[in-house]
């Protein structure tokens, strides 16, 4: 297709597909693989407190070496990720540019889905890379890619959104695409990320108090098919597990299934493993509170490095009987979000069943996996059919959307904004209403010895309540950072959280050392997490090809 | 007045050649010699004869009133004033002036070659050819150096057509072919735009005019090849000796799913963990070994020529089955030529030339070799069911390479089908005396398939959910149209000889490459894209086209065959580039002076022929890897660029822009300059030839890759016009040719290249090469350097101590002690910290000479000839030691070279320290990884016997010639890989990335044994 040929609306259409198509950050001549590109941000987990990288730790040494801050400017997760959002830049910029261009009907609209995905990719640069170089639509009409990278482009993010915010319809047919409420919590989350509280904190009311969302009852909903596009759901990637081998799929989440797990046909890989301290996170007091300060000092009952025992799992028929497994779980009180976020030993897994333990982990005992497995991003038994897509060596690429922003991360948003402002009882109320909702939904039930579903007993003690109080500021920014890990855990929030708040260096090294009293070899393998980790450094390749108009981040 | 004239036509060595055509000129008598040469004809005591015969020169000799004439003929190579087909018109050798390379024909086809192109390698000076190991691949010529960035590949002409795809090489049966000549300076002006990268014209052979009778040849040969030179690979003790030390210098518990958990690792005698019985081979897998095998290789060729004195045609026939020694590859190939010329009347000739050839290359292509290196030992091909064997599961810890050997078996039904007819039809016109007219259509027309079928592959870790068949096809036309204008005249001592033409050309190709999924039967009967189940694909669909219209002239003029001039000047216009970009003139000048013809120079001495000659001239280069490179182009995008928006299923259609124009490209234009001096010794029985060249590319045309730099969008990086470059050299070649008293013919012939490639100019400071190697680009193109230099840390040896790594620049190990046994770098920039800006250029692919020697004897029947080629003094990036010397991947096979790794009692080791991991950046561009690429190769051995004519006779033929021969017999090299002869990467379309080993496919090493036959 000739620039001609794509100049009338059609093409904008073309053209702004294409943009959205890039959300997933699979594109051409990528030069990444797939799972290192992935819009769902999963790997930023496992840089952070919450995951591992999973399988054996041969398996993507690249991913590897991340996770135990070994890090190379020349990593190809470090340039596949950067590509693939500066090809979400430029698709964007494509339309941005046709638009300006045409003198055809009004289009305005459609420019302000193109600014606000604009807005979007150069956000993840932002928050990703620290100092990205900023490509304008102009410079993409003139092919003038090689631009610097002075430092942070917020202003330019926070005009993309502003213009989606006051050109785009309060509601679309689409699902998938932008309304202005979508636009005003973006800009509310590009204000928090600046520390910009009071602005921050009134559009994120706005949206709150007049926008179209509301919680999900169940929260389990955000994370499965019957769930998409829900009341809670403020932007997502919108999977589809199209016939035959899926593209719209989930491909840079591929590998995170578990490795000879529970499906018809076998699984792969066994990536993105929960850590031991975000299940520890879990553990609630007596009233039903986290333990904000002490909750890593000790473990929830685990079977790292017990085998899946032989009486309890057969094998051949591939069954299940956790009346007979020795293991014993967790007896003390959790939050209920644990098991539909961790995926632990003799809890039902996903409802296809309760996790064997070793048998479902590709990674061995030497390996720094540990014993979990992923939950949010996995399917639901019963929702493979439509939304279980495949690639061409039969890896999972999973239908089910990813949400970008659902409404709980709005809620302790404008907590955490609130709290920044002193508005304590505001505050209180955004964190209790994401704690209600966990309080009042379903809880993942216990499995009876045939591996049957116990109605009416759930699967562990679950005890959460919502804060009676908040007693000083301080109190109410621990207990709001600590919710958003709760609720947040597993969805590529983490690492960001954690560097915004500028603690990232303390609390991975420690979650370092208390992780390795789970697995030995943590401690050995994991180097240390310094300052110059705060920022990914620039790709070497950018770098190099850049011919020194880029500059690399402090430290690399 | 009448007279009978006898005589005997022989050889240069005075064998006898029996038919032979004898004519007296201007008439239409003519006779042929008998058996022993001898002939008897009636003609005027002031006539002239002309003698001829196939391979040989033709001579015209004046019967001045002789009754006797004896006539030697000289073999068609050595002679002066043999005709050389330059293209549109022919100069007899002695009246070159330009750099010009004839290949030894009935020499290089001594080797059962199956490709044309092979027959240059290290043949023609300023011709470097690397083979393609792979059954039906095309081997990559580069003449010169490298004149460019992007395809490098000369400009083929064969009878007319024109192309620069090598692989149309493939079609043609070599022993076809009657000449090859190389054009390397200014003479290649006349093919103008396409003519930078040098310019290989191919005649076939035709027949000759009045011959006696058909005589038809017959060639076969037979034999096998072997894989050589594979590498030693650990076995599985050692292997596990390699985990263990890797586990105790990790700190880390020591244990194996494999190996156990004891002080020392127990080789198990089944797999463990793994859901099938499967015994382990004490020993190890040897799995290159298992993966090649002991390959058949045959070739059947048939010729038939006749003439008359007004028709004269050929007609040949050719098979070829070429097993590939990778299991389940072969090349085979049927190919038929006919070839015929007729003389309508006195003045209009009428002729045509057409090749038919399919051929049928199996497998899928792929090259398993890194596969079969990487591949654990332990795994056997096969289980104790005999189901193939693989990794399993993850957690038996086998690695995460897939049986090779089932790869390679599994495709063996994947073909790729290619029927090809190309050919022309010619008529040409005698207007007046000395006054010609020629034109000439021609067409080449290719239809293309392929299929390529993925089974399941139950046995590996990550297998495959469903069966997956890919489909491509195209069809391929290119048309050619020339006229041309000649006017050949002598006045005296004046002789002209000057042509104009015009010529058009059009290209095109439509195809499209569709895949499916999930099919129930995994037989080849079902190998169909109706059977499956899924979703078709359309992966791809194209229609690519562009032309080129020409108007060209050339004028040679010599005085008294001392003092040679040719001008000659092309403009072409091409559909690839826009407005006043479209056209250009390529001029060219030339002139030589036969020094030995000069009266002053002394008849009898040493030198018997000296020849000084020069050319200038401007080439263009218009192959790119784009049909319309100036404009912006969007694709739609089932995989890239669609996207459900309600998260379900209707999937919206959506685009991408895949290609960045530039509408100002220009050509890229080389200036060459070409100087040259050539001696006949010994009444030239030794010949020497000298050039040195200087060839300056402008405007070189390359993928900008700073100017689209990685914030750009998912297209290619845009052609632009990116620097220029200099390629200056000589090229030598020395030959001797001896016949004693005795009957013992000896010969060497010998040529050697050398060239230097520098980069004088570019848009951007430096550009690099593929960026996709793991660890990045390894090659950097800068100002100053050659093309692709490679580009990394320097290795400076093994830290042993703390206090060594304390001492050293900061690498950034956590503490010293992690230093140890790591590698240690140079601090290139001296501000005591080792990163990303202490890499430099740490080596060059480019050799600092390349060069071939032929020995040739031959005593009563008895011939022998030897053929050795090389380079020196190019590097290699030994990207593969990535896989076999670094762990890379765990679980994965080494090279032996790991034994020699760093330990506190192995000091002086070469690899270091032993780990499960790859810290210190070990595997990303750096010294340790360029190693020197010199060799030297014996390509060609072969002894032959030719019966005597006694006992041929009486069988009815006229010469039966048997031999046994061998390729590749030997290799002279240090280099650790498997082949140092690297070929390119990306089909030769990538020269900023050049000397890097990957995936080589190994060498194999051919026996035959054969046969020639004449009657």
């Amino acid at each position: 297709l000739a620039d001609e040929a794509l100049a009338n609306e059609t093409g904008v259409d073309l053209l702004l597909t294409g943009a959205y198509s890039a959300l997933d950050g699979i594109r051409n001549n990528q030069g990444a693989p797939d799972w290192a590109v992935s819009g769902d941000n999963w790997w930023f987990d496992v840089i952070s407190d919450d995951a591992h990288k999973g399988s054996t730790d041969g398996d993507q040494p690249d991913l590897f070496a991340l996770e135990i801050f070994d890090w190379a400017t020349a990593n190809p997760y470090i340039f596949g990720k950067w590509n693939g959002l500066y090809a979400g830049v430029n698709r964007a910029n494509a339309v941005i540019s046709l638009i300006n261009s045409s003198e055809e009907g009004d289009l305005t609209a459609k420019l302000a889905e193109a600014r606000f995905l604009r807005g979007h990719f150069n956000f993840e640069l932002q928050k990703i890379y620290g100092n990205p170089a900023y490509i304008s639509d102009e410079n993409y009409a003139a092919t003038e890619f090689n631009q610097p990278n002075p430092g942070p482009i917020w202003e330019q993010i926070e005009a993309d959104f502003q213009f989606a915010i006051d050109n785009l319809p309060a509601s679309q047919d689409d699902d998938g695409r932008p309304d202005s409420w979508t636009a005003k919590a973006f800009l509310g989350k590009a204000h928090l990320f600046q520390a910009d509280w009071a602005p921050a904190l009134a559009l994120l009311k706005d949206v709150i108090d007049n926008g179209p969302y509301a919680l999900n009852t169940e929260f389990v909903d955000n994370f499965n098919a019957a769930g998409e596009n829900g009341p809670e759901s403020v932007f997502a990637i919108q999977f589809a597990a199209d016939d035959g081998q899926s593209f719209n799929g989930n491909r840079g989440g591929t590998l995170n299934f578990p490795g000879g797990g529970p499906f018809n046909p076998e699984t792969c890989c066994g990536f993105y493993q929960p850590t031991q301290d975000l299940a520890n996170a879990y553990k609630t007091d007596g009233s039903g509170l986290p333990l904000l300060d002490t909750f890593n000092q000790s473990d929830i009952a685990n079977d790292a490095g017990v085998d899946t025992n032989d009486t309890a799992y057969d094998a051949d028929t591939k069954t299940y009987d956790p009346s007979l497994d020795p293991f014993v779980t967790e007896q003390g009180p959790l939050d209920p979000r644990l098991d539909y976020t961790v995926g632990r030993r003799k809890i039902d897994y996903n409802g296809f069943g309760a996790h064997p333990g070793k048998i479902w982990i590709r990674a061995t005992f030497g390996d720094i996996s540990g014993p979990y497995l992923p939950k949010k991003n996995v399917y639901q038994a019963g929702e493979l059919g439509n939304n279980q897509g495949t690639g061409a060596w039969g890896e999972q690429r999973s239908g089910i959307n990813y949400n970008i922003m659902r409404f709980a991360d709005v809620l302790l948003m404008a907590a955490e904004a609130a709290v920044e402002t002193n508005d304590l009882v505001l505050a209180l109320d955004y964190v209790n209403r994401v704690r209600n909702r966990a309080k009042n939904m379903t809880y993942v039930q216990a499995r009876g010895a045939e591996d049957e579903v116990i109605e009416g007993t759930p699967a562990a003690d679950y005890q959460i309540e919502p804060y009676a109080s908040f007693a000083s500021q301080d109190f109410a920014r621990k207990a709001v950072r600590f919710e958003r890990r709760l609720e947040l855990g597993m969805e590529g929030h983490r690492l960001f959280d954690l560097r915004r708040w500028g603690v990232a260096l303390e609390t991975i090294n420690t979650y370092a050392e208390n992780e390795a009293r789970t697995i030995p070899n943590f401690g050995d393998k994991f180097r240390a997490y310094e300052p110059k980790h705060d920022l990914l450094p620039l790709p070497l390749n950018a770098i190099d090809l850049s011919g020194g108009i880029l500059n690399q981040n402090d430290g690399f | 007045q009448d007279g009978s004239v006898t005589g005997i036509v022989t050889d240069s060595d005075g064998v006898p050649l029996p038919g032979a055509s004898v004519v007296v000129k201007g008439t239409s008598t003519g006779t042929q010699t008998d058996f022993d040469g001898n002939f008897a004809i009636n003609a005027d005591s002031n006539a002239t004869l002309i003698f001829s015969y196939v391979g040989f020169a033709t001579q015209e000799i004046p019967v001045n009133a002789q009754s006797s004439i004896n006539v030697s003929l000289m073999a068609d190579a050595a002679a002066l004033d043999e005709v050389v087909v330059l293209g549109y018109a022919t100069q007899t050798r002695g009246d070159l002036t330009g750099a010009v390379s004839s290949v030894d024909i009935s020499e290089a086809t001594k080797a059962p070659i199956v490709n044309a192109a092979e027959a240059l390698e290290g043949r023609v000076s300023g011709v470097s050819v690397v083979n393609n190991a792979q059954p039906g691949g095309a081997p990559t010529v580069r003449i010169r150096g490298f004149g460019t960035s992007n395809s490098n590949n000369p400009l083929y002409i064969i009878d007319g057509i024109q192309t620069d795809d090598p692989s149309i090489l493939n079609s043609i049966n070599p022993a076809d072919i009657d000449q090859m000549n190389v054009l390397k300076d200014g003479a290649a002006a006349i093919y103008g735009a396409r003519a930078s990268n040098g310019v290989v014209i191919i005649t076939t052979k035709g027949g000759g005019y009045y011959m006696d009778k058909p005589r038809v040849s017959l060639e076969m040969y037979t034999g096998f090849s072997r894989a050589q030179n594979l590498p030693d690979l650990l076995n599985p003790q050692q292997f596990g000796d390699v985990i263990w030390e890797s586990l105790q210098n990790d700190g880390v518990p020591i244990e194996h799913p494999q190996f156990g958990n004891g002080p020392t690792p127990v080789v198990p005698s089944q797999l463990q963990g793994v859901p099938a019985s499967v015994t382990v081979r004490p020993e190890g897998t040897k799995w290159l070994e298992e993966l090649y095998r002991t390959a058949v290789t045959s070739n059947i060729s048939a010729t038939i020529q006749n003439g008359t004195e007004s028709g004269k045609y050929l007609l040949s026939m050719g098979y070829l089955n070429r097993q590939g020694i990778q299991l389940g590859t072969g090349f085979k190939r049927g190919a038929t030529r006919l070839n015929s010329e007729f003389k309508i009347s006195d003045r209009i000739t009428v002729g045509q030339h057409l090749n038919i050839s399919f051929s049928n290359t199996k497998g899928d292509g792929t090259s398993r070799v890194q596969g079969a290196m990487i591949i654990n030992p332990l795994i056997p091909v096969y289980d104790d069911d005999g189901e193939f064997a693989g990794t399993y599961l993850a957690g038996a810890q086998l690695g995460n390479s897939r049986n090779p050997v089932a790869q390679t078996l599994r495709s063996a039904d994947d073909y790729r089908k290619s029927l090809r007819v190309f050919g022309d039809v010619y008529a040409q016109l005698q207007i007046l005396d000395g006054l010609s007219f020629k034109t000439s259509i021609g067409g080449d027309i290719q239809a293309y398939n392929d299929r390529r079928f993925q089974p399941l592959d139950p046995e590996n870790a990550e297998s495959r959910a469903s069966a997956q068949l890919d489909e491509e096809d195209f069809d391929r036309y290119e048309w050619v149209w020339n006229n041309t204008l000649n006017y050949n005249k002598s006045f005296g001592e004046h002789s002209i000889n000057a042509l104009v033409g015009i010529e058009a050309l059009s290209f095109r190709r439509r195809g499209k490459d569709i895949r499916r999924t999930d099919f129930l039967f995994e037989t080849p009967d079902f190998y169909l894209l109706s059977t499956g189940t899924g979703t078709p694909i359309v992966d791809d669909g194209y229609d690519e086209q562009s032309s080129l219209f020409s108007i060209f002239g050339t004028a040679n003029y010599s005085y008294a065959d001392k003092y040679l001039l040719t001008a000659t000047v092309r403009r072409d216009k091409s559909s690839r580039f826009r407005g006043d970009n479209q056209s250009d003139i390529f001029p060219s000048f030339s002139a030589g002076w036969v020094v030995s013809n000069e009266d002053f120079f002394p008849q009898d001495a040493l030198v018997s022929r000296l020849k000084l000659y020069g050319s200038w001239g401007q080439l263009g280069n218009q192959s790119l890897p784009s049909d319309n490179p100036t404009v912006n182009i969007s694709e739609l995008g089932e995989t890239f660029a669609n996207y459900s928006f309600d998260g379900g299923n209707s999937i919206r259609t959506g685009a991408f822009l895949s290609q960045v124009g530039n509408p100002d490209l220009r050509w890229e234009t080389s200036e060459s300059t070409n100087i040259g001096v050539e001696f006949g010794l010994f009444d030239n029985k030794l010949s020497l030839n000298a050039e040195y060249f200087d060839i300056v590319t402008k405007d070189l045309i390359s993928r900008d890759n700073s100017l689209i730099s990685t914030t750009a969008i998912d297209a290619e990086a845009p052609l632009v016009n990116l620097g220029s470059f200099k390629n200056t050299g000589m090229d030598l070649s020395i030959g001797y040719q001896n016949t004693t008293k005795g009957g013992f013919s000896y010969g060497i012939q010998a040529n050697i290249s050398h060239y230097k490639n520098e980069v004088t100019e570019l848009i951007s400071d430096f550009q690099i090469g593929w960026p996709d190697f793991r660890g990045g680009a390894v090659t950097r193109t800068a100002v100053g350097q050659p093309l692709s230099s490679f580009f990394g840390r320097v290795v400076e040896g093994i830290f042993a101590t703390e206090a060594e790594v304390s001492a050293h620049a900061d690498q950034g190990f956590e503490n010293p002690a992690d230093g140890i046994g790591r590698f240690k770098y140079t601090d290139v920039n001296g501000d005591g910290s080792i990163n990303d800006d202490d890499r430099t250029f740490i080596g060059s692919p480019h050799p600092d000479f390349t060069y071939g020697v032929n020995f040739n004897f031959a005593y009563k029947g008895f011939d022998l000839s030897a053929f050795f080629a090389g380079s020196q003094g190019n590097d290699i990036y030994n990207y593969t030691k990535i896989f076999t010397d670094m762990p890379s991947f765990s679980n994965t096979q080494r090279s032996v070279r790991v034994l020699d790794s760093w330990r506190p009692d192995n000091l002086d080791a070469t690899i270091p320290r032993l780990s499960f991991a790859v810290p210190n950046n070990e595997t990303q561009p750096n010294s340790f990884f360029v190693e020197d690429g010199s060799f030297m190769r014996l390509k060609n051995l072969q002894i032959g016997y030719t019966l005597p004519d006694s006992i041929v006779n009486k069988l009815g033929l006229d010469t039966l010639r048997f031999y046994v021969q061998g390729s590749n017999l030997f290799t002279i090299t240090g280099y650790d890989g498997i082949d140092p002869e690297l070929g390119p990467r990306d089909n030769g379309n990538d020269n900023l990335t050049i000397g890097v080993d990957n995936q080589q496919y190994p060498l194999a090493a051919i026996y035959t044994l054969g046969l020639n036959l004449n009657f």
